[in-house]
């Protein structure tokens, strides 16, 4: 599963680990997270990320 | 102990969350001139386009102070700060005792000395509110000048072409994003940005915004007029610093702070787009987070020190991929510059070198690389022995 990463503040999402604090358990694929799920760092919305490497 | 942080965009926002992940009994009192709760400001651009509804502009749900134990205070500015009584004053006379001040007011949108523009129909995007006054004006005038050809001026014409008005790009430079591009990256830029039919106006300097109350058109230097109805001011920031000023703190562009991100009183700090720090004002997101989480945990007593953030921007326009990390105009016979440029593909890529060492980067229509490449710039790391190899498209990016 890909790392996603944040282009508003460069947070990096990694479905390993999930974003648990905000209900998002590991192993969970950037593509299925919530519509409404947004930066835990920035705050921004999905839109902002981009796919890394 | 109290911490009193003056405003709640995000160095202000970020700086209370971190207080609070470091010491659940601090006293945490947020004075903003903000009506609205925290929203970070590029879901302003995807409001204006209409990509997102009005409740998900907001970073965190409505209670998030609440469960934080931060107390907020919208609409209620400090109004100025008794440095000598560790103090400052909000709403008529009142004031608030603090152990430490985090100044964390940010910016203004800066407009330009233009004739006319005061006339109603001329805008700036800084907050939400003024993304409001843009949609509510929009509704009936659909011809609008962009002035400002930089980040922030391209993403609002990309947003309001998104509503179907006619849309133009004033630019000052005789390029597109003149900070982060040269000028063979910004025209190929500008052709992609031109079949997304934004008009893009190169070198032109507005002398004035025509009409009697509202806008009507625009006079360039050399006499060109144009017909706009509307005007979005795009040409940049300027760091708040008259509220720094009037407490004797030290300001130049911006509030001066030293390496512990501590201006020139010991129990003030201060985080984010208001601050100057080695001679740089930042104004950008990444800057404004290291220092909020570094401005608080000073706070809390530790010495960490600021380093300086490396700007890089990537951003995503008319579906390309804009990198610029680092020194991408340099100036000086000791740089060396190495581009190569595929038209088709709208792909345009170029490293530039000091001494062999990677200083700076523009990577366009591909991100294959950019991560890697980015953190090389930061680290200067020495790539001659790539460099003739480093812009190819099967370069092994691992190497970096």
């Amino acid at each position: 599963m890909e790392k996603w990463e944040c282009t508003a503040c460069g947070y990096i999402y990694d479905p390993e680990k999930g974003d648990v604090e905000n209900g998002i358990s590991p192993g969970t694929a950037f593509e299925n997270l919530p519509d409404d799920w947004v930066c835990p760092q920035c705050g921004v919305g999905k839109e902002f990320f981009q796919k890394m490497g | 102990m109290r911490v009193i942080i003056i405003g709640n965009g995000l160095a202000g926002t970020i700086s209370s969350k971190t207080l609070r992940e470091l010491d659940q009994k601090l006293e945490i009192d947020v004075f903003a001139e903000e009506k609205h709760h925290y929203y970070p400001r590029p879901n302003l651009i995807e409001f204006v386009a209409g990509n997102i509804p009005q409740e998900r502009i907001f970073a965190f749900p409505g209670n998030w102070h609440q469960r934080q134990k931060i107390s907020i205070h919208l609409e209620n500015p400090v109004r100025r700060i008794l440095a000598s009584f560790q103090e400052v004053e909000v709403g008529e006379g009142k004031r608030e005792k603090y152990d430490f001040l985090l100044i964390a007011n940010g910016s203004s949108a800066f407009v330009p000395p233009i004739k006319g523009a005061e006339k109603a129909g001329v805008f700036t995007l800084r907050t939400l509110d003024d993304a409001f006054h843009i949609l509510e004006y929009l509704e009936n005038h659909r011809q609008v000048a962009v002035i400002g050809g930089g980040l922030l001026g391209l993403e609002i014409a990309r947003a309001i072409r998104a509503k179907g008005a006619d849309v133009e790009v004033i630019e000052f430079f005789d390029r597109l994003l003149p900070r982060q591009l040269d000028v063979q990256g910004a025209s190929l830029l500008k052709a992609q940005i031109e079949k997304m039919k934004i008009k893009i106006r190169l070198k032109s300097a507005t002398e004035e915004i025509l009409g009697q109350k509202e806008v009507k058109g625009l006079r360039f230097k050399d006499g060109t007029q144009v017909k706009r109805d509307m005007v979005v001011v795009a040409a940049g920031v300027r760091p708040n610093t008259s509220l720094a000023k009037e407490a004797s703190l030290e300001t130049d562009r911006g509030l001066i702070v030293n390496e512990y991100l501590q201006a020139s009183h010991p129990k003030i700090f201060a985080a984010g787009d208001c601050i100057q720090h080695s001679g740089r004002v930042y104004g950008i997101i990444p800057a404004s987070f290291d220092q909020a989480r570094i401005a608080a945990s000073n706070i809390i007593g530790e010495q960490r020190k600021y380093r300086g953030t490396v700007p890089s921007n990537t951003l995503k326009i008319v579906g390309l991929y804009v990198t610029s990390v680092g020194l991408v105009n340099p100036e000086g016979e000791e740089f060396e510059e190495i581009q190569i440029e595929n038209k088709e593909d709208g792909i345009y890529k170029k490293i530039v070198l000091h001494n062999g060492n990677l200083v700076g980067a523009i990577w366009i229509g591909t991100k294959k690389g950019v991560t890697e490449i980015s953190r090389a710039v930061t680290e200067k790391q020495n790539v001659t022995k790539w460099k003739e190899s480093l812009l190819k498209d099967n370069f092994d990016f691992s190497l970096l």
